[in-house]
């Protein structure tokens, strides 16, 4: 896990629509940016701006370190006022990071079947942890890769295109007008016998409601599974102890960690997500 | 000029105060619950170059908080409802002070209780600890149903709670005043009576905020403490009547986010400043802000920071 943090001022390269709620920033860094985990995230504001206050935690979408630069590409949902902000930057525009932050995804051992559950702009940390981990000659070994992506519609399906020949893609809306009609929980759950539990793994991010029938759906079930819990944040450091979430702790006692330093992944089993915070759209003012 | 003789010149100034019996290298800390305990700041800041680290608020036994969500921002500001989740004081020395012992920096701890007895009972474990300067009091946290600002609301409870820790600690004792009150300044001067060495002010101001979609308040704790830009002009003004009233020194907390802003509480009369929500934002701000004090007494020919504070002119306007 990394455990460099740093503090860089990035230079928007890009900054495009890609679904009607969602953007995507590609931020050019410094080459010292150190390189970002699967799963772990970064604290983003416009420099030189005092109004929104806060910096506003986004998972890496994507990492590229070359000789002269480094490439962060962040996805990012419309939750609110920082982020419509955010939507009207320019290329050229600068933002201050800092980051990577968090702990990410742990890969266990002897896996043969990893499967992605993601809802919305939850899909953002699962194609960067799908790219950066499951694209090697380990992997090849066991079977390939299973994706459940859901939104409300199908103009709300972003990544697409990275996911296209990475994985089994299994395309899920609420409303039916793409793939499955129905939550990507109820297609898993139709499919989970499928999967033997020892050689399996779920990673998943989404919106409480998401996570919290994944909860209900894997509680007797053995298959362990690693989710990206989102929060609102102040400092991202560990210092404000603004972005907790319950959790069971040692003697199954129940207590609050903190997402942006003992998470933002956490495991399923471990997590009581309590929050009225929507978990897609953990914005500061949502 | 060359940059060696601009050097020079840095080195000259004398920022050093005095909180009581402690001396501090300069007069720029951080405010307790907005640095941690120091160490998740230092790959950002160089603690040795702080005026004192003022850690989150230590109770007798371990804290889980209020239930999320605990933040909320506002306009020019945040609301927290974090509800002093800690470590409790003994695994704050055991796991976080010795790391914090390591820098040559004032360390000062925040102390909170329940009651009057766990107050007595924190500074007791913390009095005659190596490593720590000087005891800060929390009797002014909104967020917690019995303690903090129940203490800090009252003249006579604010000066019980002084007088019993008075009795338990030799190090330097600072109490930590909430705004929430009708006159700030007799609360400063029964704490003064009581034998507090200084006061700080201000706590959060209590405030709320609500999803008009959900109905729902944005805290979990429905209200909270305001904090930030948005607070500040009723920091300095309480600062301003506070230090017209006692003798003891001010140190003066409050949406702090710049070194102009940290200037005007101390040309205001504060000895000392705390930053607080500026290290959410910016992680480096009490560097920021040292140097920018550092610059600003170049640029006006102040050899020694005690020269600042205080030298407010009023005119005949402030003789009300």
């Amino acid at each position: 896990m990394n455990e460099i943090q740093s503090m860089m001022t990035g230079v928007i390269r890009e900054n495009r629509k890609v679904a009607s709620d969602q953007f995507m920033m590609t931020v050019i860094l410094p080459p010292s940016f150190p390189i970002p985990a699967p799963g772990q995230f970064v604290m983003v504001r416009e420099a030189n701006r005092g109004e929104p206050l806060l910096a506003r935690p986004l998972s890496v979408y994507g990492f590229q370190k070359q000789d002269d630069h480094a490439v962060l590409e962040l996805l990012y949902r419309l939750a609110g006022r920082g982020t419509i902000l955010f939507s009207k930057m320019k290329p050229g525009d600068e933002v201050a990071l800092i980051g990577p932050l968090g702990k990410g995804f742990t890969i266990p051992e002897g896996l043969t079947r990893v499967l992605f559950i993601a809802g919305g702009v939850g899909v953002a940390p699962l194609i960067f942890l799908l790219q950066d981990r499951f694209l090697t000659a380990e992997t090849e070994k066991g079977k390939k890769p299973i994706f459940y992506l859901g939104a409300r519609n199908v103009n709300l399906l972003v990544g697409l295109e990275r996911l296209n020949g990475l994985c089994d893609l299994k395309l899920c809306t609420d409303d039916g007008s793409q793939g499955y009609h129905g939550p990507v929980t109820e297609l898993l759950k139709s499919e989970i016998e499928g999967y033997d539990p020892k050689e399996t793994v779920i990673f998943a991010c989404g919106p409480t409601p998401m996570i919290l029938s994944l909860g209900r759906l894997l509680k007797d079930n053995p298959i362990p599974c690693q989710v990206s819990i989102e929060e609102r944040m102040a400092c991202g450091l560990g210092a404000c102890l603004g972005c907790v979430v319950a959790i069971r702790g040692p003697g199954r006692k129940r207590e609050y960690v903190r997402v942006c330093l003992e998470g933002p992944v956490f495991d399923l089993k471990e997590v009581l997500p309590t929050s009225s915070v929507d978990m897609q759209g953990s914005e500061n003012e949502s | 000029m060359n940059p060696k003789s601009e050097e020079d010149r840095i080195e000259l100034q004398d920022l050093t105060i005095a909180i009581g019996s402690m001396t501090l290298k300069n007069p720029v800390m951080t405010a307790s619950g907005t640095f941690g305990y120091g160490e998740e700041y230092a790959p950002f800041v160089d603690l040795n170059r702080l005026g004192a680290v003022v850690v989150k608020g230590l109770s007798l036994e371990p804290r889980s908080g209020n239930p999320p969500p605990r933040i909320m921002e506002t306009p020019s500001g945040m609301l927290n409802a974090v509800g002093l989740q800690n470590i409790g004081v003994r695994d704050f020395i055991a796991r976080k002070l010795p790391f914090l012992r390591r820098y040559d920096t004032a360390v000062i701890a925040n102390i909170f209780g329940e009651t009057v007895d766990e107050y007595r009972q924190v500074a007791e474990i913390l009095n005659g600890t190596e490593g720590i300067h000087a005891i800060e009091v929390n009797i002014s946290c909104p967020n917690v149903k019995r303690g903090g600002i129940s203490f800090g609301a009252c003249p006579d409870a604010a000066a019980e709670i002084t007088r019993h820790i008075r009795s338990e600690t030799d190090l330097p004792l600072i109490v930590k005043l909430t705004p929430n009150v009708t006159d700030i300044a007799q609360i400063a001067l029964a704490v003064e009576a009581a034998g507090a060495d200084a006061v700080s002010l201000i706590n959060t101001v209590t405030g709320m905020s609500v999803d008009i979609e959900r109905r729902r308040p944005h805290l979990a704790n429905v209200t909270g403490g305001l904090s930030g830009p948005a607070i500040r002009p009723i920091a300095l003004r309480m600062v301003w009547q506070v230090v017209r009233a006692v003798k003891v020194p001010v140190i003066g907390i409050g949406g702090i986010m710049t070194a102009s802003d940290a200037l005007e509480f101390l040309i205001t009369g504060a000895r000392a400043v705390e930053i607080g929500t500026a290290n959410f934002i910016q992680p480096a701000a009490t560097m920021e802000i040292l140097d920018g004090i550092k610059d600003y007494m170049i640029r006006h020919k102040i050899g020694k920071i005690t020269e600042l504070i205080g030298s407010l002119d009023t005119g005949t306007q402030g003789n009300c």
